[in-house]
């Protein structure tokens, strides 16, 4: 059974979807680099829709052996089958695995270096932006 | 002169809509606010966007590219003169970054980036 090209499905789930803005962002520090200012991830409003919607795209899992896969060789992720839809608490854990350095995702120690928030809870004020921290 | 109407165009094994031959197409564009608030206008193939501090953004694609060797392009708007430069990270991620004329990182209001390249 085929399930088409990734990209193809992108271009009729676009079509058909309204755009679906999160309410949560995710805060990640490097913890290869302790003098950079966390970062803030945003979902897409169209891969949420899409995430939401079920059907589109593939399971997280293809993303991270692709990673191990070298350049110019042929992915998984692409041509994988379809999953189901998924909660936006779930699309989250999903886009955490996916998007989130490795480093970030496999860190043991014992600062907190990753949370999900809502949206309500990133500062305003970007006037010292650069000194961003995850409070411990 | 006649008009060839059809909905789609495949070679047999590939089959893209025809609005995407008519209009051009990017394999993945967005376009994004770059301050307050962070998130995302419209888009296509773009998963997230981080926030990597002061004009230091990120663009996660859906659909990798088959190598870190696709062309992509920013330009931003701001309040004042400056450069917007993106370069790929990886397969599946671009940097898109920001600067003044005096080549300091700084935020900007809007920032749209597109990227081509072979899709994997």
């Amino acid at each position: 059974m085929t399930h088409g090209h990734l990209w193809d499905r992108l271009a009729e789930a676009k079509s058909r979807l309204e755009p679906v803005q999160s309410k949560y962002r995710v805060i990640y520090e490097n913890p290869e680099d302790l003098d950079a200012p966390a970062a803030v991830m945003c979902p897409d409003p169209n891969w949420m829709a899409c995430a939401l919607a079920g059907g589109v795209l593939p399971a997280v899992d293809t993303y991270l052996r692709d990673r191990d896969v070298p350049d110019g060789q042929p992915k998984e992720h692409p041509y994988a089958a379809t999953i189901g839809p998924m909660s936006e608490e779930e699309a989250i854990e999903y886009l955490v695995l996916k998007d989130c350095p490795r480093s970030v995702v496999e860190y043991k120690g014992n600062r907190t270096i990753l949370k999900i928030v809502p949206i309500e809870m990133i500062p305003t004020d970007r006037s010292f932006r650069n000194a961003w921290r995850i409070a411990q | 002169m006649s008009t060839l109407v059809t909905a789609n165009v495949s070679d047999g094994t590939t089959t893209v809509g025809t609005e995407y031959v008519v209009n051009g197409s990017a394999k993945a564009w967005v376009n994004f606010f770059g301050g307050d608030p962070f998130a995302v206008r419209n888009s296509f193939n773009a998963s997230s966007i981080s926030d990597n501090g002061v004009g230091d953004y990120l663009t996660n694609y859906v659909n990798s590219f088959s190598a870190a060797d696709y062309a992509c392009s920013t330009a931003a708007y701001s309040t004042s003169r400056g450069n917007a430069m993106s370069w790929p990270s990886n397969a599946s991620s671009s940097v898109n970054r920001i600067y003044n004329d005096a080549g300091v990182v700084i935020d900007s209001a809007v920032v749209q980036a597109t990227s081509h390249g072979d899709l994997a």
